[in-house]
């Protein structure tokens, strides 16, 4: 499944089309000597764009995309210098993978310049490529890190007692900072491998219930450790992020809301979510009239009320849950400004903060602080 | 600013060789950081590094903000392009830089150099970030804005060679100037280049635009405009921090609707500055007509235009952040704060609302929209019809900053404990095929879509099966019409909701309104409609079946064991205040 899964991802990413390794030939010039498939890249071709292949010696050991507009070329030209050796007194070469050119390409770079250091040292051990034979040596490499990268996003070159390997790593977009009040839920099952020694003390505490500030007493670890560890997982979508769950809280409605009856497979997991007792679901109708009634001004414990979830065999806690992660309610947070000129407390009540994390940082319970403020009449509390 | 430039590279290539003629910027800027050497600990111990190892590369070609590591021939070299190449999109990347172009092949005017009939390249070349890895911006739209630029650039330029020899002329300027100021390196002669050529003038003024606002706005060779918008940059001026894309504003506008309505951003005294002498006299006319609290059809009407062509311009202020869409402003419009509104204490936002409205605070403007409220709400009778007036111009100016979002009431149709049955609903919505509604473009689109759904969701109906079932029903509901005696009652009911499924029928009649035929007839219709499905909010439903508020509402609290009612933002217009 976990294979299946990346494999997909890698295909998303933009197979490799061809895989070709050029050289500048001390009479013929640039030439590629060894291309896998054969002829996917035509002479004429290669002779248009050779300048950003075989480049100046400026841009050497540079990683050099080109973008034609059939395909989308990405090297790292590599110049070995022995007055010995060489005919020119340098051996230039450029190895270079070739996709279509609307893919993405940045996880291959590193690719390449390993694969292209892999190359450099065993040139330097055996002059591997220079001997003129090279086509017959590196065809059948080429072919296996062609194949092994696409199907499997990653390959392993073994040359008698070294192995190296090459992995393609998909490039994420940054983690947000992880803060005090958020409550890291897992929404995938902890793939199982080695964890460092925090992540092993850590998750068992995540509960989708508890909050940072909680997990690091529970779990007795620093603070900021566990802030570190939960972005990690979040890093690697195992973990999301929701806000803390009272009854005091306030949700609203998103226009997400109207798939939840539009696709089937959502409201079953949905329905089998929010159960209280999986043996007895709820029906949609319940469960959508409380989403329904979620608006601006209503606290989980006016529905509580109103609706009395426990009889419509609705958890209230795991429907919150649920709406949050699937992304068809939002939690309205409320955010205190203060409007008199009391420098002491234009810091914390500027309208940046809101409740949540204020009540985190000074540690007091969100009730007490709320009807504390709505007395003030300096304070103005914004809801968005 | 990722979308900025980093710099801006003019290349040309000719029988004589390539060169690069000028970039921008070529001084360095921002020398002011304190240098590492100055501050070194003189007791620290030299850090001798694995002396096995290669020197370590850097894989940089950006040092705060400006290009490096690359020379002039080296990039001269890089943009001379080879001929076939040439008159096409050129995309190149080299580390974390990338370049983009539209390298043009243009014909020499000048007579003499009649004997090489080749022509020359010039090549404007884009050098931007591409920390693609972790960057919210989608590059390949970025790259084709700026290609376009390019492309744009060049055909100006081959015009102007052709009417004048503007570009031989530019460049044989620049040559000497490099050639006379060679001994003096080569930031003098970008120097001298930047005060005698306006080629190099221009180039400065595109590259300060474009990391400033986003707007060119040039007239190269003081003959031909050359006007383009970076939409990635352009909105920035008023939704800071979110970068709206071009597929965003093309979202938006395609859900745009005739009961939609244009809100300016800028006051409208300041019109000249986007209507150029050679504008569109269409945009004058609807500007005239202007008004936040008129839709979109009543604005096509009143300036004598198409609804189309509104469509057009409005699209058109849209993508050159001159304007946003609202709903029209009407009394019964429920506001909350938008919950990316930037208040806090130290925003620049404060000031500017108490200097256009003296005497009040924006905190405490805001704050009143907490909860859901509407103008009727906070207009009571007694009110002054100026304080009202006032009222609206409030919510006029939250609207144009985005800290307003308005609430939009969506039904869903909920006959059974588990919703809606799907066993016959495909003929349902195929009643839309019936000419009834006055905007065709609406109900083309709304056709297509619920033909999508008829395939999806009833994969055994055909379209044909489904349009002849509705014409039959067509004429089911006109007998109807008629039928009032007491004994026929019954019947009717039966044969309104012949197609509902038994169980939803049972559960239907439970009502007592479904004793009254028309409250019943329009239930059925709007229903069958698939109006109920959350797709179309409370206005939208109104506009297309021309009905009041209150019929709907009446009938949506005498429906309401089956309807379920919700509220939430529109999200074809939400866009530009919500992060999602």
């Amino acid at each position: 499944m976990n294979l299946k899964s990346k494999c997909d991802n890698t295909r998303k990413e933009g197979p490799i089309r061809c895989i070709f390794f050029c050289e500048f030939h001390h009479t013929a010039g640039p030439m590629i000597s060894c291309q896998v498939p054969e002829n996917y890249i035509s002479k004429e071709l290669f002779d248009s764009i050779s300048v950003y292949i075989i480049t100046k010696a400026e841009l050497q050991r540079s990683v050099i995309t080109v973008t034609l507009h059939d395909y989308k070329i990405l090297g790292f030209p590599v110049k070995i210098d022995d007055r010995d050796k060489y005919v020119r007194n340098a051996f230039h070469f450029n190895l270079c993978f070739v996709c279509d050119s609307n893919a993405r390409t940045v996880q291959y770079e590193t690719v390449v310049m390993k694969f292209s250091n892999y190359l450099i040292a065993r040139e330097g051990e055996c002059s591997f490529l220079s001997d003129g034979k090279v086509n017959e040596k590196l065809s059948p490499i080429l072919t296996q890190v062609m194949d092994e990268l696409n199907n499997k996003g990653e390959c392993a070159l073994i040359e008698g007692a070294t192995t190296t390997h090459l992995k393609v790593c998909t490039i994420r977009l940054d983690p947000t900072p992880v803060m005090d009040h958020q409550v890291p839920i897992f929404i995938r099952e902890l793939p199982e491998q080695q964890w460092d020694l925090t992540t092993q003390q850590v998750t068992p505490f995540i509960d989708g219930f508890n909050h940072v500030s909680k997990i690091a007493v529970l779990s007795d670890v620093e603070n900021n450790l566990v802030k570190a560890c939960v972005q990690n997982l979040v890093y690697y979508g195992v973990v999301a992020l929701i806000p803390l769950f009272q009854y005091g809280n306030v949700y609203c409605t998103t226009p997400k809301l109207k798939m939840m009856m539009q696709d089937n497979d959502m409201q079953k997991k949905c329905l089998n979510y929010v159960a209280k007792n999986p043996r007895h679901l709820p029906v949609i109708r319940d469960v959508f009239r409380i989403y329904s009634a979620m608006t601006r001004g209503t606290t989980i414990r006016d529905l509580c009320i109103r609706f009395n979830p426990s009889n419509l065999r609705i958890n209230e806690r795991k429907l919150v849950q649920f709406g949050v992660l699937e992304g068809i309610i939002r939690r309205v947070q409320k955010y205190p400004v203060i409007l008199s000129d009391n420098a002491d407390l234009h810091k914390s009540l500027s309208g940046v903060s809101s409740l949540d994390e204020l009540c985190c940082s000074i540690g007091v319970p969100s009730q007490q602080l709320e009807d504390q403020l709505e007395r003030d009449n300096n304070v103005m509390l914004l809801w968005k | 600013m990722e979308v900025s430039p980093l710099s801006i590279i003019l290349v040309k290539s000719d029988s004589k060789g390539d060169r690069l003629l000028f970039r921008y910027p070529f001084q360095t800027r921002c020398n002011d950081e304190p240098s590492s050497k100055g501050r070194k600990n003189p007791y620290t111990l030299p850090v001798v590094d694995d002396l096995l190892q290669s020197p370590k590369q850097s894989f940089s070609n950006i040092n705060k903000e400006n290009l490096t590591g690359l020379t002039d021939e080296v990039l001269s070299s890089l943009f001379a392009v080879k001929t076939e190449l040439c008159n096409r999109k050129f995309e190149l990347k080299v580390n974390d830089v990338r370049f983009v172009s539209h390298p043009t092949l243009l014909q020499l005017r000048n007579k003499q150099e009649k004997e090489d009939d080749s022509g020359m390249l010039v090549n404007i070349v884009f050098a931007l970030q591409a920390l693609a890895s972790h960057s919210v911006v989608n590059w390949k739209i970025l790259v084709k804005c700026y290609h376009d630029l390019s492309k744009r650039m060049g055909i100006v330029l081959k015009y102007e060679e052709k009417r004048c020899g503007y570009v031989s002329e530019q460049t044989q300027l620049m040559t000497t100037a490099h050639d006379d100021g060679y001994t003096n390196g080569s930031n003098s002669a970008f120097q001298i280049i930047l005060e005698k050529c306006s080629l190099a003038n221009n180039i400065k003024k595109m590259y300060d635009d474009l990391c400033t606002t986003g707007l060119v706005n040039l007239r190269i060779n003081r003959w031909i405009p050359l006007t383009f918008c970076l939409p990635q940059k352009v909105h920035q001026w008023h939704i800071r921090g979110k970068i709206v894309e071009p597929e965003d504003i093309d979202r938006c506008l395609s859900a745009l609707r005739p009961y939609h309505s244009l809100l300016l951003l800028h006051p409208l005294h300041q019109k000249n500055d986007f209507t150029s002498l050679d504008g569109s006299p269409g945009l004058d006319r609807m500007l005239n007509q202007y008004s936040p609290l008129k839709n979109l059809q009543t604005l096509a009407a009143d300036s004598d235009l198409t609804l189309t062509h509104v469509f057009e311009l409005t699209a058109h202020l849209v993508y050159w952040a001159k304007a946003t869409v609202i709903f029209p402003i009407c009394s019964t419009n429920k506001y909350v704060i938008s919950p990316n509104a930037p208040i806090h204490l130290n925003s620049p936002l404060l000031e500017k609302f108490s200097d256009t409205f003296p005497g009040s605070n924006l905190i405490r403007t805001v704050g009143e929209f907490s909860l859901p409220s509407s103008l009727s709400q906070k207009c009571n009778p007694l009110c002054h019809p100026s304080q009202q007036s006032e009222l609206v111009k409030t919510i006029i100016w939250l609207l144009q900053h985005h800290l307003l979002l308005q609430l939009h009431t969506y039904i869903q149709y909920m006959p059974t404990d588990n919703g809606p049955l799907y066993s016959k609903r495909g003929n349902n919505k195929s009643c839309l095929a019936s000419p009834s509604s006055r905007s065709s473009a609406v109900v083309n689109s709304f056709q297509s879509i619920s033909a999508e759904r008829t395939e999806s969701e009833s994969g055994a109906s055909t379209v044909s099966e489904v349009t002849e079932i509705s014409v039959n029903k067509n004429i089911v509901l006109e007998n109807v019409g008629f039928g009032t005696t007491e004994e026929d009652k019954q019947d009717y009911q039966e044969e309104l909701l012949l197609d509902f499924p038994d169980e939803e029928r049972s559960s239907i009649f439970k009502i007592p309104a479904t004793n009254t035929p028309e409250d019943l007839k329009l239930f059925a219709r709007l229903c069958r409609k698939g109006y109920f499905q959350g797709n179309h909010h409370v206005e939208e439903i109104m506009y297309l079946e021309n009905l009041r508020r209150s019929q709907l509402m009446q009938l949506l609290d005498k429906f309401r064991d089956v309807l379920i009612t919700y509220e939430t933002e529109d999200p074809a217009i939400a866009m530009f205040s919500c992060s999602s």
